[in-house]
């Protein structure tokens, strides 16, 4: 029987790929992979959850949390293209002009 | 004209803003009458001040947040009354006397809403009032230092506002806590200083918050040893700055605490009044003989100024109406004094571009009159009587014998010490063979400077004289806090040493 | 009556304001001849007073207005002519009014002679707020007032430059107003005590009331109090061991030095005891330390007049040794002898210093007695005014010293402290050798100054006019003993001699005599053929000791003024700047030195951000986590 605990860990497995992904990788898309994928991991908790308590809540919030996500992949692939046009590349070493 | 106060918080202000609009050449002229009116109005002030009346006057009340508590409550009493006519006089002669060439204008317009700041510390009533224009004093003076000081003038600016706006900090949290307090006895909110009055706190509350304002107004004093950023401040500021600087923002930290630490918390005050006469003693001794060992002539007046604080504090510890109306009437005497001490530094250094001593000498020959009001000045600061100084010293010295006799010797020494660091820089400056060649062609006084000079030597000779007319309204408010903090006081001991002056027979005879 | 007492006080302070008007002019001679009339109402008006009192044998009290009034102290400008009052102001305005006409002959050719006059005046009126005043309050106005006007005129000649001790022992005028202002200052401090401990005692620093109120207090407050004031005393007559001001203040004009110096300024300690007489007559104690100390200070100064070689240094010395004949005298008990020998003294005194004035204007202002002699051919007035002063100072009948010196004398002896009399009997010996050494070096024997190039003259004759009133009164205030004795005792306790000393009164009266006229004969024959210098005696150490006037000046400033000087730089450049400022700006530098650190987090690379945003995401995770648990 596929329970509440074996989503939640496949939910932590997931969220931990996202964030060694977010901690590791160097190409500002690859970030966003990663980012994406720590955000599915959440969704995937909160409908488990929202199952388990038979509260709708959870997953109306999943979908907010997707909505959010497809608009900040909207703007920050904007951001992304405007930033390779200037730089010719992605590599965030080579963007660090906000040095203290 | 009930609401005087208002208008003499925010008249300069306004004018202040209306400055900018005001041509490059007459900016200076319209200063002076700006600080004209202003002076004249704060005389009506205290034309109209009912002398027999202990509490406050004048008073202006409207709710700001009433959910919080918080209003604009504005008032006078003895105590605060002479501040606020000595901040607009030594304004007005500030302004007049200046000899700033650059920036007039906003030199001006920045003395305005210094001015605005100063009046308002002086006459609000509500805690949150009062600190506003306390912490809004501290911009306009970072800006007079920092724009027209000396060479160190950003490290003087700055150390100057981060150390007391740090003190301010601590006192508004004791602030926001007192408000707290008083919520939760009474189950309404109330920042008005005359409410918080009415709390009666437990002893370890009243030392807590005793702290909390103590560095607040300790730092501004200054007390020993938080005094550290007055000489800086003083050595970069311009003549001005130093000038009111010396003369009024000192006055707020001393007059925080009467207005607040000592009505508030009695108990507290009395448990303390050993610590501060020994910082206080300190201040006094020490730092007149940092001030001898100087060979700037201006941080030997801003030493003075520490040490001529340290009276005020004693004498303000003293728990005697005696005591408590000495230090205020030195307030006052100690701001037209060092005001002035600040204007002579001044006026020699426009001339000759250094305030080092060994530059100078046997300047009383080629500058008489200014050696005159110098020497004049030097006596009123070293207390003699019939000058403003010796009134407050000496009322302070008998008030705080009371307390303590080894305590009231050891301050008293400032009577010696004092003459030690002043007769040295006048034998120093005016005295023995004209040496060095630029000096011999130094002009005297011109008449614009001799009549900035003119009506605080009046005052001080006049005050000195028949302080009469200033000493009694302080005096009968002082009474007033006095029985009152008596009656407030929940140990025996501040009972006991708290002494609520009577009307002898013989006072009634004399008056 | 009223209008007298406030002519008597005022005129001098207009005099002193009229002056002042013109002070930064040229030399206006009205100046001086404005003054000197307005002080001559002054004494006129003060005449009066005291013949008023003297025939009526009460009191007037008025009250000008209120000074200070705070908590349960009140202050008012009150004055009183009383006995006491009205003898001081007699002599002050009588030697004020004599310096004031002298000083127009003396300052003729100053700069600033008007500045001259209105110091000279205020002086005068500060003086007399201090004799009348009716309270403790006002004696210490013009207790401080006469300070600063004697600061002032000390450094009247204020451009001269600083010099080292050994070429002049007063280094310079500016050093020696300063140095008399600070001393004064300590004293005062002990007075301003003695206030206090007045006014928390008897709640009012009236002298009426405080008097009334003394039978109630305890022992050791009395004590306490007189024990206050009378250091404020020694400051301002210059008692052991406040006295080196005196001397070094005989940098000022000569007129300041007769009238501040000697006559009046000086003699306020004594007043103050005098006036509080009945505080000192309850402490046996302290009276018999100040008879004590006065003795001393008699002999102590005569014994450095005897070697002194700078006149007006010796008169200076002179005025030192009989204020401590008159702190013995009140010490004792015998007010109205001290008093008397007070007025005395002032008139002869005066005299002395004036005529010391004649012979410096007549020498350019050379002071040194051995490059004088000689002077009697040209200045005959100036050597009988002096020679008259003298043997007044020397105690030789029927002059006035006489009376009073040996009045006191006396008094030691009735009072059965004999140690005490036979200091003073042989310091009357010393008193009569060395003012006769200086007056014989100065005008008998060889016509040394001749050698210096100098061209002596007399001066102005209404100046000699003017210092006849002292003279006359330096022959004949003697013979008032009786009278003043009488008037005074009005107010001041009696004293009598008791039967034994009146019987032995003319032995002790012809042993006294026998010291001064020893005094005078062993200098008669030293000095008046002429000076001859004893090298052996000025080598040996003693003789050193005295010139150099037992190194207390010297001591003082080894382990006060250069110690204090000292001290305060280190209190500045160590203390206050290296440790307090730097403790402040340590803390400022401790939170900029942080930011500075945490600085280096800000790479500007996005990638590590999200590291250090991963490590704080588990840090706060560990700490709800952990927090959670023990709360739990």
């Amino acid at each position: 029987m596929i329970g509440l605990s074996h989503y939640l860990i496949v939910s932590a497995v997931l969220f931990s790929i996202g964030l060694i992904g977010v901690l590791r990788r160097r190409n500002l898309l690859m970030l966003f992979f990663a980012t994406e994928v720590m955000l599915n991991a959440v969704n995937i908790a909160f409908a488990a959850i929202s199952h388990f308590y038979g509260d709708l809540t959870g997953q109306m919030f999943a979908f907010f949390v997707i909505a959010i996500a497809a608009s900040e992949v909207a703007v920050g692939l904007g951001i992304l293209i405007v930033l390779y046009k200037k730089h010719g590349s992605l590599d965030l070493d080579n963007l660090a002009s906000m040095r203290g | 004209m009930d609401n005087i106060l208002s208008v003499l918080v925010f008249l300069p202000a306004l004018a202040g803003l209306l400055g900018f609009v005001v041509n490059k050449e007459s900016a200076r002229a319209y200063g002076i009458t700006v600080a004209a009116i202003e002076f004249l109005l704060s005389l009506w002030l205290w034309v109209s001040f009912d002398t027999n009346n202990a509490g406050m006057q004048f008073v202006e009340l409207i709710p700001l947040i009433p959910d919080f508590g918080v209003s604009y409550y504005l008032g006078v009493d003895g105590i605060s009354l002479f501040l606020v006519v000595m901040t607009t006089l030594m304004t007005l002669i500030g302004i007049a006397s200046m000899s700033i060439t650059e920036n007039v204008k906003n030199m001006v317009v920045t003395l305005l809403f210094l001015e605005m700041t100063m009046v308002g510390v002086f006459v609000a009533l509500d805690a949150i009032v009062f600190y506003l224009f306390w912490e809004l004093s501290l911009v306009p003076m970072l800006y007079i230092v920092g724009a027209w000081g000396g060479p160190l003038r950003v490290y003087a600016a700055i150390k100057f506002f981060l150390y007391t706006f740090m003190g301010s900090l601590v006192m508004l949290v004791g602030m926001l806590f007192v408000a707290y307090i008083y919520h939760n006895v009474t189950g309404v909110w109330s920042f008005a200083i005359t409410d918080w009055y009415a709390l009666v706190l437990p002893i370890d509350y009243q030392l807590w918050l005793f702290a909390a304002f103590f560095l607040g107004f300790a730092i501004k004093v200054p007390m020993f040893p938080f005094h550290t950023w007055l000489p800086y401040a003083h050595g970069q500021a311009p003549t001005i700055g130093s000038v009111i600087l010396a003369a009024v923002l000192l006055k707020m930290g001393t007059y925080g605490f009467v207005r607040f630490s000592l009505p508030m918390f009695p108990d507290a005050s009395v448990m303390m009044i050993t610590p501060i006469a020994v910082l206080s003693i300190i201040m006094v001794i020490y730092t007149a003989m940092v001030a001898y060992a100087q060979k700037d002539m201006k941080q030997v007046i801003a030493y003075s100024s520490v040490s001529h604080m340290g009276i005020i504090m004693i004498g303000m510890f003293a728990m005697n109406a005696e005591g408590i109306s000495g230090s205020v009437f030195q307030m006052l005497s100690h701001g037209i004094v060092s005001g002035a001490l600040f204007m002579l530094v001044g006026v020699i250094y426009d001339r000759r571009h250094t305030k080092l001593m060994s530059e100078f000498g046997g300047l009383a020959a080629i500058m008489p009159k200014y050696a005159l009001i110098f020497g004049i000045m030097l006596m009123a600061s070293v207390g003699l009587p019939l000058t403003i100084g010796f009134v407050g010293e000496f009322l302070v010295l008998v008030g705080f014998y009371e307390v303590s006799p080894v305590m009231t010797i050891l301050a008293g020494t400032s009577i010696i010490v004092g003459a030690v660091y002043m007769l040295s820089v006048y034998k120093k400056s005016f005295f023995g063979p004209v040496t060095k060649e630029e000096n011999k062609t130094l002009k005297d006084l011109t008449p614009k400077e001799l009549w900035s000079f003119i009506p605080l030597v009046a005052i001080v000779v006049w005050l000195g004289v028949y302080p009469k007319p200033v000493l009694q309204p302080i005096d009968n408010s002082v009474k007033a806090m006095l029985a009152f903090m008596d009656e407030k006081a929940i140990t025996q001991e501040a009972k006991d040493i708290i002494k609520v002056p009577h009307v002898s027979a013989h006072a009634r005879e004399v008056k | 009556m009223e209008k007298l007492v406030y002519i008597a006080l005022f005129a001098p302070l207009v005099s002193s304001l009229f002056a002042a008007l013109f002070g930064m002019m040229p030399k206006k001679q009205f100046v001086g001849v404005v003054t000197s009339i307005l002080l001559g109402i002054s004494f006129v008006a003060s005449a009066i007073l005291a013949h008023y009192v003297y025939t009526t044998e009460e009191a007037i009290k008025v009250t000008l207005m209120d000074w200070i009034g705070a908590g349960d102290l009140h202050i008012p400008f009150g004055f009183v002519v009383d006995q006491v009052s009205v003898t001081m102001m007699t002599v002050v305005t009588l030697v004020s009014t004599v310096v004031h006409v002298y000083s127009n002959g003396y300052m003729d050719h100053d700069k600033s002679f008007n500045r001259f006059f209105s110091y000279l005046s205020a002086f005068v009126f500060s003086m007399m707020v201090l004799v009348m005043s009716d309270n403790f309050a006002g004696l210490f106005i013009g207790w401080e007032g006469v300070g600063v006007c004697s600061w002032l005129l000390i450094g009247f000649w204020y451009h001269k430059p600083d010099v080292s001790r050994e070429e002049n022992p007063s280094i310079s005028p500016s050093w020696a107003a300063n140095e008399a202002f600070i001393m004064n200052r300590i004293a005062d401090l002990g007075m301003l005590v003695g206030l206090f401990i007045v006014y928390w005692n008897t709640g009012s620093l009236q002298y009426d009331e405080v008097f009334a109120q003394l039978p109630h207090l305890s022992g050791s407050v009395l004590n306490a109090a007189a024990l206050a004031l009378f250091i404020g005393a020694m400051g301002k007559s210059a008692q052991f061991p406040l006295h080196t001001w005196l001397t070094d203040a005989m940098e000022g004009p000569t007129p300041v030095s007769a009238l501040i110096h000697a006559a009046t300024m000086v003699t306020a300690g004594v007043f103050l005891v005098i006036r509080a007489n009945p505080l000192f007559s309850m402490t046996p104690e302290i009276s018999y330390f100040i008879a004590v100390l006065g003795t001393f200070v008699a002999f102590f100064a005569a014994s450095m007049a005897l070697v002194n070689r700078d006149l007006k240094r010796i008169i200076a010395f002179s005025t030192l040794s009989q204020l401590g004949y008159m702190f013995a005298a009140a010490g004792l008990g015998a007010y109205w002898i001290a008093l008397f020998h007070l007025a005395a003294h002032a008139f002869f005194k005066a005299l002395l210093f004036l005529g010391a004035g004649n012979v410096m204007h007549a020498m350019d202002d050379e002071l040194d007695i051995f490059k004088m002699g000689g002077l009697k051919k040209v200045m005959k007035w100036t050597y009988l005014y002096m020679g008259l002063a003298s043997l007044a100072l020397a105690g030789i009948p029927p002059f006035a010293g006489f009376f009073s010196k040996d009045a006191i004398i006396e008094t030691a002896f009735n009072e059965g402290t004999y140690i005490l009399w036979a200091i003073l009997v042989v310091t009357a010996g010393m008193t009569a050798f060395y003012s006769f050494r200086q007056v014989f070096l100065t005008f008998e024997g060889d016509e040394r100054y001749k050698k210096y190039g100098f061209h002596p003259h007399e001066v102005y004759r209404y100046v000699l006019i003017a210092m006849s009133p002292l003279a006359i009164l330096a022959v004949i205030a003697g013979f008032f003993k009786g009278s003043f004795e009488a008037f005074v005792t009005e107010l001041l306790p009696e004293y009598h001699m008791s039967e034994h000393t009146h019987h032995l009164a003319w032995l002790l009266g012809l042993v006294v005599l026998a010291f001064a006229v020893g005094g005078i004969v062993l200098a008669y024959k030293k000095y008046a053929k002429g000076l001859k210098r004893d090298e052996a005696l000025e080598a040996t150490w003693y003789y050193k000791l005295l010139a150099n006037q037992y190194y207390i000046p010297n001591l003082y400033e080894e382990f006060i003024s250069k110690p204090y000087a000292m001290i305060s730089d280190i209190f500045w450049n160590r203390v206050d700047m290296k440790i307090v400022d730097a403790t402040v700006d340590g803390i400022a530098k401790f939170l900029y030195g942080t930011g500075d650190g945490a600085r280096r987090m800000q790479t500007g690379n996005l990638s590590n951000y999200l590291n250090w945003m991963a490590v704080g995401a588990v840090l706060l995770l560990a700490v709800a986590a952990i927090s959670a648990a023990i709360i739990g």
